[in-house]
């Protein structure tokens, strides 16, 4: 049984807009679920339905199998962790953590204790005597951790929780998140728009945009299998690149054309491709499934636009019919705006969608 | 669908009772402004003479006039009594020096014009044996009239007013916008005294400042002078331009200033070019607060003036005097409270602005 | 000119110390001029006699007077139980219109209008309306709650059903005042903390309780002192409803014997009486702050 089901749940804000459109969603128990999407997609408000914060206009939430669509916040027996922290500054680390507990009436040894327990494990056992305005930023997020922690709840809520560290706090708080999930098992959704994050966090990711859920799938089948172009450019730094190239089928071949090249892919293998004959494909390329290769076998030249050195690979980006394209190759590889370079893709792993709906083409060989 | 029902239902149900409490609430505020209004449209016949009292003015006057072996009667339509009600004199005849008095009376009275040869001509119509009713039009901003006729030196203080007003306005603006910007931009010893200003300044009665400083001012040639009064109302509306000036000061960002010297203002030029304009809205409303705050000041004004008094203390002399009828002493106090009410909702946004800038 | 050469000599960083100083300059000899110098000068008048000898006989006459007890007791009665109403009330306002429901903004439009209302305004509009023929009752009388023999004879009351009288107008007029304090406070306090404390197991009442109130305590300790300060000095009301001496309080007692009585030596006593309120509203404040904390706080903050 999972832990928690969304059944078609739905939020209007007001006569017209729409929060959440459409949701539907079950979370196994231990599963870390990131809610990802770009601002005003309605992860946020999914995350505050399930939270009660949000009254939902339609739908069913069930926790544990209990439905709790009309139950109060405080009786749902989840924690939460906020994008602002929303430690309260006027009370101590200690009564902060300790707040909740204290409502439930547990004996007084075992708040200290259990206070205890959660403040080590986020590494801010000797700071609660702490007011929170001592306290530099990373620190109130953990203060903010340890509070969610403390209460052992049947749900872990995090809305957007590291969006204020800096860069490199974050990569640290990411690790230490995941660890502590591994420690804890509480089953979690967290919401971001940063897919980096989502996809360095989740056991499964759900991919959200204009209300509606886009994808749900592990990390690896959000990138390798998008679902669709937004997913396809969402997912991924430097994003995919988009080509639009006519499909038509010669001699049994089936030839992508672009004004700039064209490439021959085999017809067995992708032999779904041929419905689309004469009509437009997009062709999603990830930055590192675009080649250098010796200018004889390239499927076209460009001459580079800007290289981005990133010490562990290089982005190097051309212009191909009046649109950037950027791609990553190995740091060996010397090469210098202005040069001209033979390109060429690495066809098995390229993408490919339906210009009318931007859905995925399924290829037949990936269930393989 | 019947949770969704239930669901709504209750939202409903809870809407409902919200918008009843706040009805009843409204009611509370509202209601007695609203009768300060309607009293100051009231004629003395609708004050005094009707029970219960109206509880909007009426429009309009309804007249009968009628003739009896004694002479023309005059009757009023009195409404809590739903019947006409004689009115003026117990019997009239055609005579101008009668009727003169009569005219004059239904103007006093009822707020309506009427003239005698109207009045003549109703008669004629009243001769056939039928008694006569018309309408008159009230006159709703006779009581206004009346009051600056009436009440000695009421055009005059209103200057009076204005003039204390202007000036104190100009002082507190300056001098506490100028430490406004201080407190905004710099950090000083006695920052925190000169915030608490606000609050030891009041802990003195205004009258027991009023009651020395009628020597001061007297030696200086400024007693029962607006200038002089503004002196004094100044030392309050300082403090309160301090708060509110800081709080606009504040909510301009300093980088914007940084960013114009980067482009080669000096730090004058940038206060007076990008900070100025961009705070002109909230200066203004401190400067409507403190007018606000002068044209609303009685008891230092009654302290400080004698022959030069403010539109506050001609209202209140002739409140506590009963100089006017009710309904008179109503038009002049709307007439007061016009200005002062119309700059606060102007200036709503910034009061709480200032609010949440400083506390003590 | 000396002042501007050696400020002209001085170096740069110094010269830009200066400038807030230069700033509050006016400030403070304005309140020097305009306000210190008067509240001196009144202290050192309420110890003269009218020719000019030292004397406590100012103090002692007040002192003797029965009428200042009964002053003293009358503020201090409708201080404690207006500043105390009008808090609980605007409090409950400030949370409702917090909520930002629907229509608050006008709400609050409306709501702040009693507060830009002139004082003698106020007066016309209450003496208006509680005269036994006035507005309240031919309101009741046109709804038909009351009919001609019950009409409510308000302001002939005893002295308590006065002070409540004049504790409920204050509150009318002033709970605007208070609300836009505390409102600016609550919008102050982010959503966030008090969702935490839904979601952390606090029911809407602990919350208020153990979150909002505590966060909002510097805006609540200014709003109370400032009604403290103010509701010891009302006076203006009274006299607009009541006249002088029908139920007297300290402020009006200054008045009464400054500009009513009309002879120099109770000039003297009015000066000694506002020194006498300006020493009490001091020593209330003072004993607020000492009662809610706030010197601790400021203490804790420093360490």
């Amino acid at each position: 049984m999972a832990t928690l089901e969304l059944i078609d749940i739905a939020k209007r804000f007001s006569k017209n807009v729409w929060g959440v459109k459409k949701m539907d969603l079950e979370v196994e128990e231990k599963e870390f679920i990131v809610l990802l999407g770009p601002s005003g997609c309605g992860k946020t408000t999914t995350m505050r339905m399930i939270a009660g914060l949000e009254e939902v206009t339609r739908g069913t939430i069930l926790l544990e199998g209990k439905d709790i669509t009309d139950i109060p916040t405080r009786d749902r027996g989840i924690s939460m962790v906020f994008q602002n922290y929303a430690i309260w500054p006027h009370m101590s680390v200690y009564e902060n953590i300790a707040f909740s507990l204290k409502l439930r009436r547990m004996p007084g040894n075992e708040i200290k204790a259990r206070v205890q327990k959660t403040a080590d494990m986020v590494k801010i056992g000797n700071l609660l005597k702490r007011l929170p305005g001592q306290l530099s930023g990373g620190q109130q997020q953990r203060v903010a951790l340890a509070r969610a922690l403390a209460v052992e709840p049947k749900l872990f809520l995090m809305d957007e929780p590291l969006s204020n560290l800096d860069a490199k706090l974050r990569v640290i708080m990411r690790t230490e998140l995941k660890a502590i999930h591994q420690q804890t098992q509480a089953t979690s959704i967290f919401v971001t728009h940063d897919q980096s994050e989502a996809m360095s966090m989740a056991d499964r990711i759900v991919i959200m945009k204009d209300g509606k859920i886009v994808q749900i799938g592990t990390p690896d089948e959000v990138y390798f299998k998008s679902a669709n172009i937004f997913v396809a450019g969402f997912i991924g730094t430097p994003p995919s690149n988009f080509f639009t190239v006519k499909c038509s089928v010669e001699n049994g071949g089936i030839s992508l054309q672009h004004p700039n090249f064209t490439l021959t892919v085999d017809p067995h293998e992708f032999k779904e491709l041929q419905e689309y004959r004469n009509k437009d494909i997009i062709i999603g390329a990830r930055p590192e499934d675009i080649l250098i290769v010796p200018k004889e076998s390239a499927a076209f030249t460009e001459k580079v636009l800007v290289v981005e050195p990133q010490g562990s690979h290089q982005v190097v980006a051309f212009k191909l019919n009046e649109r950037i394209v950027k791609m990553i190759v190995s740091p060996e590889i010397k090469v210098r705006p202005n040069d001209t370079i033979g390109l060429a893709f690495n066809v098995q792993r390229l993408h490919f969608f339906d210009s009318n709906t931007e859905k995925r083409i399924p290829l037949g060989r990936e269930e393989l | 669908m019947n949770r969704m029902y239930k669901r709504q239902l209750r939202r409903s149900a809870k809407r409902a009772s919200l918008y009843i409490v706040i009805t009843g609430i409204l009611i509370i505020i509202i209601l007695p402004i609203f009768f300060l209004f309607s009293f100051s449209f009231m004629s003395d016949y609708e004050t005094y003479s009707e029970w219960p009292k109206p509880l909007v003015p009426s429009l309009k006057a309804e007249f009968k006039l009628d003739k009896e072996v004694d002479g023309y009667h005059l009757f009023i339509f009195n409404r809590s009594e739903n019947d006409f009600m004689p009115f003026g004199p117990l019997s009239f005849h055609d005579d101008a020096g009668e009727l003169e008095k009569l005219q004059e009376f239904v103007k006093r009275q009822a707020n309506c014009t009427l003239p005698v040869s109207k009045i003549r001509e109703y008669m004629h119509k009243a001769d056939s044996g039928t008694p006569v009713t018309f309408n008159l039009r009230k006159k709703l901003l006779a009581n206004y009239v009346l009051f600056f006729q009436v009440v000695n030196g009421a055009p005059k203080a209103v200057l009076n007013s204005l003039m204390v007003a202007l000036a104190t306005i100009v002082i507190s603006l300056s001098i506490g916008g100028m430490a406004g910007f201080a407190f905004a931009r710099y950090f000083f010893k006695g920052k925190n005294l000169l915030k608490l200003s606000v609050l030891f300044v009041r802990m003195f009665p205004a009258v027991s400042i009023a009651i020395p400083m009628v020597i001061i001012l007297g030696r200086m040639g400024l007693y029962d002078q607006p200038l002089g009064l503004s002196l004094v109302y100044s030392v309050g509306q300082i403090s309160m331009s301090i708060w509110i000036t800081a709080s606009v000061f504040m909510s301009i960002p300093v980088s914007l200033e940084e960013a114009a010297m980067v482009f080669g203002t000096s730090r004058v030029g940038a206060f007076w070019h990008i900070t100025l304009p961009l705070a002109l809205p909230g200066l203004a409303a401190c400067a409507m607060y403190s007018f606000i705050g002068s044209w609303n000041e009685v008891i230092s004004a009654v302290v400080l003036t004698q022959f030069n008094p403010t539109f506050p203390v001609v209202v209140y002399k002739a409140l506590v005097g009963s100089q006017g009828q009710i309904n008179l002493i109503t038009a002049g106090s709307v007439a007061q409270a016009l200005p002062a009410i119309i700059f606060t909702l102007i200036i709503r946004k910034y009061i709480i602005q200032m609010w949440s800038g400083v506390k003590v | 000119m000396t002042s501007t050469k050696s400020f002209l000599s001085l170096d740069k960083e110094s010269k830009k110390k200066m400038v807030p100083y230069l700033l509050i300059a006016p400030v403070i000899i304005y309140y020097f001029l305009f306000w210190m110098f008067p509240v001196i000068n009144a202290i050192v008048e309420s110890f003269k006699s009218v020719d000019g000898v030292w004397t406590f006989d100012n103090y002692l006459y007040i002192f003797k007077n029965p009428v200042f007890y009964q002053a003293l007791f009358n503020t201090g009665f409708i201080v404690v139980f207006s500043v105390t109403i009008e808090f609980v009330l605007a409090f409950g306002l400030a949370l409702l219109i917090n909520t930002k429901f629907k229509g608050s903004s006008i709400f609050l439009f409306l709501a702040i209008i009693p507060m830009s209302l002139p004082a003698v305004a106020v007066g016309a509009m209450w003496s208006s309306g509680l005269a036994t023929r006035g507005w309240l009752n031919s309101l009741l009388m046109t709804i038909g709650l009351i009919d001609d023999g019950g009409k409510f004879l308000f302001l002939a009351g005893g002295r308590m059903a006065t002070m409540w009288l004049i504790i409920i107008i204050d509150a009318w007029t002033v709970i605007p005042f208070v609300m836009i304090i505390l409102l600016a406070g609550l919008q102050g306090i982010g959503e966030d903390v008090r969702e935490a404390g839904a979601v952390f197991g606090g029911t809407k009442f602990q919350i208020l309780r153990k979150i909002t109130m505590p966060m909002l305590k510097p805006t609540i300790t200014t709003a109370m002192i400032l009604r403290i300060i103010s509701a010891i000095q009302i006076w203006l009301i009274i006299v607009l409803l009541f006249g002088f001496n029908r139920l007297p309080v300290l402020l009006e007692q200054v008045v009464l014997n400054y500009d009513q009585l009309g002879a120099a030596y109770f000039e003297r006593i009015g000066l000694a009486l506002s020194v006498l309120v300006a020493l009490i509203v001091s020593a209330a404040s003072v004993f607020y702050l000492k009662v809610s904390g706030s010197f601790e706080k400021e203490a804790v903050q420093n360490e």
